[in-house]
């Protein structure tokens, strides 16, 4: 039937996708207004995402933090510099870390999960129900979802971060045996709330808002099938794991 | 048999009106040029083998998918031709029962029943309390209102659902093979259910199924589609006379007469490896 010919399937299938997954960002946004009536259900999505990913970001916030405290110990005492410790990671943290690996962890926690919540309701026709019940299933179960990531990923991010520090300062100081007030005082003055927390904060809204985004549209978009879910499941973490790094180095020279 | 009840052949005031549909799906039609009415205020049946688009007729008349071509009309409404708001409210009057039930597997039972009230009408929890225990004392399940739907059996299931779809009093009401998987104390209840919600409310039936013999107890008036054709139309008593073609290989449960059973294949033989034969059993 169709006489156009088609580009290599592989780039015309992301192309594709690419496409329609802005489309189903624009149907959300425009339900926004109408899920607002659903104010319950966000609230409950906010904490569901955020209480679901908490553990185990600020566990791995613990250990980047610890991490980050032995090796820019090493590089800052080349230099004679360790009473930077504490500036150096919380900078580190802050502007890049938190962000990212914050958001590729919510990707593999949350992101997934809700890709199979909704791809499973999607396979069991409860989705086709409540079109039927004339309830938009966009407002009831995407949006809510999406503002959920909006909301949850700057707050995990904070979470993160204060486990960072927090394992930074016990490697410095408590274990490598750096001045506790220098290495607070050298942060408080170093960091500013203008240029670096809240680079990390518009970083962190951008990254919840794309993961949320990738997985509601996985999900929803999936094959009615245990394959198709498991599928869009994997998808997920693979798309929201490049697109987050990719848009990281975008924001990183735009935000600079 | 006699059929007091039944329809007259041209009636006008059909709830429903099917005209020239056409439905091509993933290259294969399944609909070709379809008429079809269904009378207000009757139980219509939609008989037929699996696989020739009953479900597919169905999402037709409540919009969930477009045909290629033709006119659905619901209470005069062209559906492929209405907005998503226009189709949104013309739903909220239509009833429909998944083949699977489709209950949201977050909420209880009780939550189930209530989604559509609590999602449409801002009603006293009291009243919502009362509503939702007068349709699920209806299917028998007053006492399951707090199970959740992993624990309830498919009949069961089926039942719950059956309440969701009536709790706004709906018109109008689809159900896609409701007896598919019912043992047959189950199936009486539920034809039972259909019949009296037909009858005290005067809600229009649409029955999907091909139990012919539960079926033709109930039902005013049927359909047999196959082949993207409607091939028989009448009261379940003209159906079981066989006056239209086709109908007695599929009601007599024939194989291979003008009701293939065997999806559209290649030779047999051939495809078994052996060597093409001409004419050869
Ligand atoms: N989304 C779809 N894409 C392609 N083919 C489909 C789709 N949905 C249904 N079909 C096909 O349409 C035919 C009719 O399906 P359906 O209406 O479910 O049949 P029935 O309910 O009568 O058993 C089947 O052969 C099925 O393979
Ligand atoms: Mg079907």
């Amino acid at each position: 039937m169709n006489q156009i010919r088609k580009p290599p399937s592989m780039i015309g299938d992301a192309l594709a996708q690419i496409g329609a997954c802005g489309l189903f960002l624009v149907q959300i946004v425009a339900a926004i207004p109408k899920s607002l009536r659903h104010v319950v259900e966000t609230i409950r999505q906010i904490w569901f995402v955020g209480a679901m990913s908490l553990v185990i970001i600020m566990t791995c916030g613990l250990f980047v933090g610890m991490v980050l405290g032995l090796q820019l110990y090493y590089v800052l005492s080349i230099f004679g510099g360790t009473a930077a410790l504490g500036t150096v990671v919380s900078l580190s943290l802050y502007r890049e870390l938190g962000p990212v690996v914050a958001a590729l962890l919510f990707a593999g926690r949350a992101g997934t999960s809700i890709t199979a919540e909704i791809g499973l309701m999607r396979a069991t026709d409860q989705l086709a129900a409540m079109e039927m019940m004339a309830v938009d299933p966009i407002a009831y179960v995407a949006a809510p979802r999406f503002l959920a990531g909006l909301v949850a990923m700057p707050l995990l991010a904070c979470a993160f971060n204060a486990m960072g520090i927090f394992g930074a300062h016990l490697v410095g100081v408590n274990w490598l045996g750096l001045d506790n007030g220098t290495f607070w005082s050298n942060m408080t003055s170093g960091v500013d709330v203008w240029k670096d927390v809240m680079n990390g904060v518009w970083k962190s809204i951008a990254f919840g808002g794309v993961v949320a985004l990738i997985a509601v549209f996985q999900g929803y978009t999936t094959a009615p099938t245990s394959e198709g879910v498991a599928y869009a499941t994997t998808r997920t973490v693979v798309f929201s794991s490049i697109v987050v790094l990719a848009l990281d180095f975008v924001m990183t020279a735009f935000l600079m | 048999m006699t059929d007091p009840r039944a329809p007259t052949p041209n009636s006008t005031d059909a709830i429903v009106q099917v005209r020239g549909v056409r439905t091509v799906l993933g290259g294969k039609p399944i609909f070709d040029n379809i008429d079809m009415d269904i009378p207000r205020g009757r139980i219509t049946a939609i008989m037929g083998p699996s696989g020739t688009g009953k479900t597919t007729l169905l999402r037709h008349i409540t919009g969930q998918l477009m045909p290629d071509a033709g006119e659905i009309r619901v209470d005069g409404q062209n559906v492929p031709a209405l907005s998503r708001d226009a189709l949104f409210a013309l739903r909220e009057r239509i009833g429909y029962l998944f083949q699977n039930s489709a209950l949201l597997t977050d909420f209880s039972v009780f939550e189930n029943v209530a989604f559509p009230l609590r999602q449409h009408l801002q009603l006293p929890e009291e009243l919502v309390r009362n509503i939702v225990l007068t349709k699920l004392q209806a299917v028998g399940l007053r006492g399951a209102a707090d199970l959740m739907p992993s624990e309830l059996s498919g009949g069961m299931a089926r039942r719950v659902a059956l309440a969701r779809a009536i709790i706004r009093d709906p018109t109008l009401i689809l159900y896609d093979e409701p007896f598919v998987g019912l043992d047959p104390i189950a199936l009486n209840q539920v034809l039972r259910l259909i019949r009296t919600l037909n009858e005290t409310l005067g809600i229009t039936s649409v029955l999907v199924a091909h139990e012919f013999a539960a079926v033709a107890r109930i039902a005013d008036l049927g359909y047999r589609i196959a082949g993207g054709k409607v091939v028989a139309r009448g009261t379940p008593a003209e159906l079981t006379r066989g006056d239209a073609p086709g109908t007695k290989k599929f009601f007599g449960g024939e194989a291979d007469g003008p009701v293939p059973f065997q999806y559209p294949s290649r030779d047999y033989a051939a495809d078994l490896g052996f060597p093409a034969t001409a004419g050869a059993a």
